[in-house]
């Protein structure tokens, strides 16, 4: 039972993720004043990518990466439910709680510049290293929000906190959602934090050695990673979800949020993303944690 | 032992085993055991290996002391026999750094035993408590500060650390791994003496733990040798203990993250000790690249530093959840999110030490024709390894243990149910299904990978890689990224961390000091007949003071 529960996470989370994807790529391209690829484009290069035959590997480090990486997206998915209440789509949530969610967020990506690191391709060290110089900063207005949210639920169950909202966080406490927002910005890639894939520029970042089927790889988990993180977020700040409907309309507001901020400003320099993150998402987040918990 | 007979009617000395120093004296025999497999790599003399068990048994003597003044017995020959295990290979300044430290400490936690012994005339810790009731408020603040500053040098708290990276850097790489595994926790000891037995803390330890570490974590990040990277790693980690000692439950978090640092520091020292023995440098910038020649310690140091990230679904996750949730608990949000925050500028000090020294390309030729680390290193590093990967699939192992060690000292015990249900009292977690999670879906990703029709080649040349058309050679500067973190100079508050240093602060106490004793030396002189009537000048105003 468990097993098919779980299947039935990952297979709406794959196609969901993918089909936003393409999604994002329309929607960013009517606002350049151009036509996207198909929606399901990103879905069928991933599999040409999986038949492809002249990838190249350095060796069983540089191999387990991505696979590393899966494994750490999957396993986000799985220690979140997906609605707020009821016996389905609930995965291992009970064995788990949020403070181990923040943690495995970070797992995959970490795991993955392992491979990078190995292949000894100074562009992918490159972006490895802008990505953990801003992994701090950027994670700091978020943990700073969840912590909040934890002690008012008085609860870490992801869960809990989704269904004992009575309004939504987001406009019960909006300063904490700002803060937060800022960050799950960076944390999706985009503008004005995506300097650690840098697009457009010449390839550099921690996909810039992996080719073939480790691509391909890297392209499902973040489909799933992305779906991941809207779930969680949906659950955090905006009354978590009853049905697949709710779901969806939620998290596709947020990520059309998301990639509408991330196309309308630039891109931030490493030391200035940090910067910029200490100072005002973490300050409203801080502001937005003693107005609320203030007793 | 009593000392009536000598007319000392108050003064009793005993060793009592309670179940806190059975905990650390557990921790001590460990160590010790895992640290003397090194032994057969270095050639040290009969000399240092009776000191070395000397300070063993004055570790011994600190844990089972009963009262303050056995205590105080095993600090002062714990500080003097590591001085002169350092004097081995020490520089002379990092030495004088040291003993100067020490003995700062030493005295200063003495003065504090007298200042508490005036207060019911006895150095038991029963009566401790007591003692502290009975002195005055000047007294009593006294104490604290006296005491707390000999434990902050030897813990090596931000502001007091001053010799501690040097000691680390400097010392055999044979007792590196328990100076740090060890000697700093005799200082976590006695802090969980003090705030259990004598005065609570709260705060001011949980705000002095959260800038230590995050101080020291932003300091190990810009480090460009390996044992000082290490050395602040772990002052960062000894403030995480400091903080949650702060928090009204922390102690279960305090005990775990003791446990799992001690072995996670054996781990990555003997590590280090290893790569340093047979490539014969210890900087980022001379290593690298050493994945494949050296692969037994990669995947060990690749332990070592997922526990040290406190990453599930290792052993590092439980003891970071357990100071999470008490200080979640305890509501000290903001606390909790600066732990986290330094917690997560760790990742990046982390990937810095397995990457410049494992991955990337090797700097130099010398590193092509290096081979695995022998046995005696590897050895202790699996047994460590398996230790914090059982602790990672049943995190509450230790747990009905901590609970007699809570009771013993009356605080709240931790919930518990079953080996693998972590449970703090705001929130619980499954080691064992985490554990096993991560690793069927790590399988079977793997599988299907591998069973993709599609095969990737196995590049052998380490200089095919996409490098934006050029090709790169021996000359290219590859190796990128050693120096991570230097971008980070930029950033304003970031900045004032590391152009800061308590380095002028104590050069102009020791100005200070000599000029001072400048003045003193003009008085003894080294003259025999000046000296002779200070000495007579000084017996009469002794006398006239005894007889007043």
């Amino acid at each position: 039972m468990i097993i098919l529960d779980l299947l039935g996470m990952f297979t709406i989370a794959y196609i969901t993720g993918f089909l936003y994807y393409g999604l994002y790529r329309n929607i960013t391209a009517r606002f350049q004043r151009r036509f996207g690829p198909p929606v399901w484009q990103s879905f069928f290069d991933s599999i040409k990518f999986f038949t492809k035959n002249d990838s190249t590997s350095h060796g069983w480090m540089f191999y387990l990466g991505p696979i590393i990486m899966m494994s750490g997206a999957i396993m986000t998915l799985f220690f979140i439910p997906f609605f707020s209440s009821g016996e389905s789509f609930v995965g291992l949530s009970e064995y788990g709680n949020l403070f181990l969610v923040l943690y495995l967020l970070v797992l995959g990506p970490l795991g993955n510049a392992l491979g990078v690191g190995t292949a000894g391709n100074p562009f992918g060290v490159m972006g490895v290293t802008r990505g953990l110089s801003r992994l701090f900063a950027l994670e700091m207005p978020f943990y700073i929000a969840v912590i909040a949210i934890m002690s008012l639920s008085g609860s870490a169950d992801i869960g809990t906190i989704a269904s004992q909202q009575t309004g939504l966080n987001a406009i019960a406490y909006p300063l904490l959602f700002i803060g937060a927002l800022f960050s799950f910005i960076g944390m999706m890639g985009q503008s004005p934090f995506d300097v650690v894939g840098a697009p457009v520029e010449v390839y550099s970042g921690p996909a810039s050695e992996f080719s073939g089927k480790f691509l391909a790889l890297l392209m499902s988990q973040s489909a799933i990673f992305t779906f991941a993180k809207l779930v969680l977020m949906v659950h955090l700040f905006l009354g978590g979800a009853s049905s697949f409907a709710e779901l969806l309309i939620k998290t596709f507001i947020l990520f059309v949020f998301v990639i509408a901020f991330g196309s309308m400003y630039g891109r931030f320099k490493t030391p200035q993303s940090i910067d910029f993150l200490l100072k005002v998402p973490t300050l409203i987040a801080v502001v937005g944690l003693i107005l609320a918990t203030w007793s | 032992m009593d000392f009536s007979t000598f007319g000392l009617a108050d003064i009793v000395l005993s060793l009592k085993a309670t179940h806190l120093a059975n905990f650390f004296a557990m921790l001590i025999a460990f160590s010790f055991v895992m640290v003397t497999f090194l032994s057969r790599n270095y050639k040290l003399t009969k000399s240092f290996y009776a000191l070395f068990l000397l300070l063993s048994a004055s570790l011994f003597l600190i844990v089972y002391a009963n009262d303050y003044l056995l205590f105080f017995i095993g600090w002062e020959i714990m500080s003097i026999s590591t001085y002169f295990l350092l004097s081995f290979s020490l520089s002379k300044e990092a030495l004088h750094k040291y003993i100067i430290f020490a003995m700062t400490s030493a005295l200063s936690i003495f003065i504090a035993i007298l200042i508490l012994y005036s207060g019911t005339h006895s150095f038991l810790y029963a009566d401790a408590h007591r003692s502290f009731a009975a002195l005055g408020d000047t007294e009593g603040v006294l104490f604290a500060t006296f005491m707390l500053f000999g434990i902050f040098v030897k813990l090596g708290t931000i502001g007091f650390h001053y010799w501690l990276v040097d000691a680390y850097e400097e010392s055999q790489n044979f007792f590196t791994p328990f100076l740090s595994a060890v000697l700093s926790k005799m200082g976590i000891y006695a802090l969980i003496i003090l705030t259990t037995q004598v005065i609570e803390l709260s705060y001011t330890l949980a705000i002095i733990g959260v800038i230590t570490s995050i101080i020291a974590t932003f300091k190990a990040i810009q480090e460009d040798s390996v044992k000082r990277l290490l050395a602040y790693s772990s002052i960062a980690q000894l403030g995480y203990i400091v903080t949650i000692l702060g928090v009204a439950d922390g102690m279960s978090g305090a005990l775990y993250h003791a446990l799992i640092h001690t072995a996670v520091k054996l781990l990555l020292f003997i590590n280090i000790a290893g790569i340093i023995f047979i490539t014969g440098r210890g900087k980022f910038s001379e290593l690298g690249g050493l994945i494949y020649k050296t692969p037994q310690s990669f995947v060990l140091l690749l332990v070592g530093i997922i526990t040290l990230a406190g990453m599930p679904p290792l052993g590092g996750f439980a003891s970071k959840f357990m100071i999470y949730t008490s200080l979640m608990d305890a509501k000290h949000l903001l606390i909790l999110a600066a732990v986290m925050f330094s917690s997560a500028s760790a990742f990046l000090y982390i990937y810095k030490l397995i990457y410049g020294v494992y991955l990337g390309h090797p700097t130099n030729k010398h590193l092509e024709s290096i081979k695995e680390a022998p046995w005696s290193f590897l050895v202790p590093q699996y047994i460590l390894a398996l230790l914090v990967i059982i602790l990672g699939t049943y995190p509450a192992l230790v747990v009905p243990y901590f609970n007699k060690i809570l009771q013993e000292l009356s605080l709240h015990v931790v919930n518990f149910s079953d080996y693998a249900t972590l449970s703090s009292s705001f929130a619980e977690y499954n080691g064992l299904v985490v554990m096993s999670a991560f690793g069927a879906i790590f399988v079977l990703v793997l599988l299907l990978f591998v069973s993709l029709r599609s095969r990737a080649k196995n590049v052998k040349d380490r200089f095919d890689i996409a490098y934006c058309g050029e090709e790169p050679n021996e000359s290219t500067h590859l190796h990128y990224g050693f120096s991570m973190g230097k971008e980070l100079k930029r950033v304003g508050f970031i900045n004032t961390i590391y152009k800061n240093s308590v380095k002028p602060f104590y050069d102009y106490i020791a100005d200070q000091t000599l000029s001072f004793s400048d003045i003193f030396k003009k008085i003894y002189s080294g003259n025999l007949r000046n000296n002779f009537s200070i000495a007579v000048i000084f017996a009469t105003v002794l006398l006239w003071w005894s007889q007043r």
